[in-house]
């Protein structure tokens, strides 16, 4: 069995905003709803100052708050890892939106339900990859399996010393380069 | 903000049901004759708790579309929503009844009666659980956010009751001393335990930092400090303490005992007072989840 998970290279992003509209596209998203956000960060004093481009969505978290808090099980992890959301039981309490360490979650304007990032599971399961990889002009984005250590993700874990966003928060699936 | 002031007046309204039930209960011990007191603490209850329960219905979009949906509310038991649900579920069962009871004019079953004690206590604890656990928001993540919103609950479960019993029994009020005593250790302690949950945490960690001082100086500061410590904290409690010093004073002497027997007083110092302190409730609740900083991951 897999174990879904992802690397992005915040080097290579220039911030392009492709893989939200992808992203977009693929689950049907209006243009106001998305669950890619994008973060700024500065660190440094002129004049030798970097800025970062953080793309930020749902980090499939193994201990994900999300999955623990939501009261009618709605929420939960498949055996791959990757973390979905059952539309016919959320009953829109918000409470996952409150738990998330990342604010990645969006709640449905018109049925209530809170989505999320489903790592394109319907994608993944035909053997693609997830929209936002595919799409990613500077190839930014590397999506594989994490328990097998030929996978290009896990490599690239390695040999990049990709991190979660903050390893003390939980376990993320999403690993950053940074 | 995520959970807004539909949720704060629900955990307001949840912890104020418990409290008067629980109001109730001590009145019917203590005072068998402040019957007002306690047929009011009944009644009220299971009202307000079904009040909070239909802002929560409504608050849940999802859930309000397909109502059916609710039912899952029951099963996830690593969910301190769900531990939650079971609580009020058996609190309601068994304050409706005893409110029945009291409708009809009938004895109460003791043991419901415990059962329900018991779950109005689970009840006003579930609610700081419920976003105490949260650790995303460090302003909730502390171990006294749960005590001070038990304290809390209680405080305006008193309040509440003795509001709608001085409207009701303007002598009844002058009687029930003690539960006045408790009124005022509560507030006192409320504001204890404020300043110290906000010392330690924003102590702790950068958000809780913030949102302490979104409270303390910031965005929110006018309606903490007039709405929530000077309106709902230091005015019930000097009034509360003028009072309880005024009926010690007549005590000690024949004819202000007969004064104090007569119940002559006004009730405009329990009015106030108490519609302070439910006021205050709900602010504590409302600016809790107002000034949420989560955590920082970039």
């Amino acid at each position: 069995m897999a174990r879904y998970g992802m690397v992005i290279d915040t080097r290579k992003c220039v911030g392009c905003y492709a893989c939200r509209v992808s992203c977009q596209m693929q689950n049907e998203l209006p243009v106001e709803e998305s669950y890619i956000k994008f973060y700024e960060k500065e660190t440094g004093v002129f004049p030798n100052v970097k800025n970062e481009i953080i793309p930020v969505q749902c980090q499939h978290c193994e201990d994900a708050p999300c999955v623990s808090v939501c009261p009618t099980k709605a929420t939960y992890t498949t055996d791959e890892g990757i973390v979905l959301v059952d539309a016919d039981k959320c009953i829109g309490c918000k409470y996952c939106m409150v738990a998330c360490h990342y604010g990645a979650r969006t709640q449905d304007h018109n049925t209530g339900v809170v989505e999320k990032c489903r790592f394109c599971a319907e994608l993944v399961a035909e053997g693609k990859q997830p929209a936002c990889v595919s799409t990613c002009i500077s190839n930014a984005r590397i999506f594989g399996d994490l328990d097998d250590p030929n996978s290009e993700v896990s490599k690239a874990i390695v040999k990049m010393n990709a991190q979660p966003l903050r390893p003390d928060l939980g376990k993320a699936k999403i690993y950053y380069v940074r | 903000m995520v959970w807004g002031t539909i949720i704060a007046a629900y955990l307001f309204l949840a912890g104020l049901s418990a409290g008067a039930f629980l109001t109730s209960s001590y009145a019917a011990r203590k005072y068998p004759d402040a019957k007002t007191v306690r047929v009011v603490g009944r009644l009220i209850s299971p009202i307000l708790m079904g009040i909070g329960l239909l802002l929560l219905i409504v608050d849940a979009e999802a859930g309000l579309k397909d109502p059916l949906r609710f039912i899952y509310l029951f099963t996830n038991f690593s969910s301190v929503m769900t531990i939650g649900t079971y609580f009020i579920s058996f609190f309601m069962m068994a304050a409706a009844y005893i409110a029945l009871m009291e409708l009809l004019k009938k004895d109460t079953n003791k043991i419901v009666e415990y059962v329900g004690i018991v779950f109005a206590v689970a009840t006003a604890i579930y609610t700081g659980f419920l976003i105490g656990v949260i650790g995303a928001v460090p302003l909730w993540n502390t171990a006294i956010l749960p005590i001070l919103f038990v304290v809390s609950a209680f405080s305006t479960g008193i309040a509440g009751t003795m509001l709608v019993s001085a409207l009701l029994d303007k002598k009844v009020v002058h009687h029930v001393m003690s539960l006045k005593k408790i009124h005022l250790t509560l507030l006192v302690a409320e504001v204890f335990l404020i300043f110290t949950m906000f010392l330690i945490t924003s102590s702790t960690n950068e958000s809780a930092a913030q949102s302490v001082s979104m409270l303390l100086t910031g965005e929110y500061s006018a309606l903490f400090w007039f709405g929530l410590i000077v309106a709902g904290l230091i005015l019930p409690i000097t009034i509360e303490a003028l009072e309880l010093w005024n009926s010690k004073k007549l005590h000690q002497t024949p004819a202000g005992l007969e004064v104090a027997a007569s119940g002559s007083h006004g009730i405009a110092a329990t009015l106030i007072t108490e519609s302070a302190v439910l006021a205050g409730g709900f602010i504590l609740r409302y600016l809790l989840l107002a000034a949420a900083v989560p955590v920082i991951f970039l």
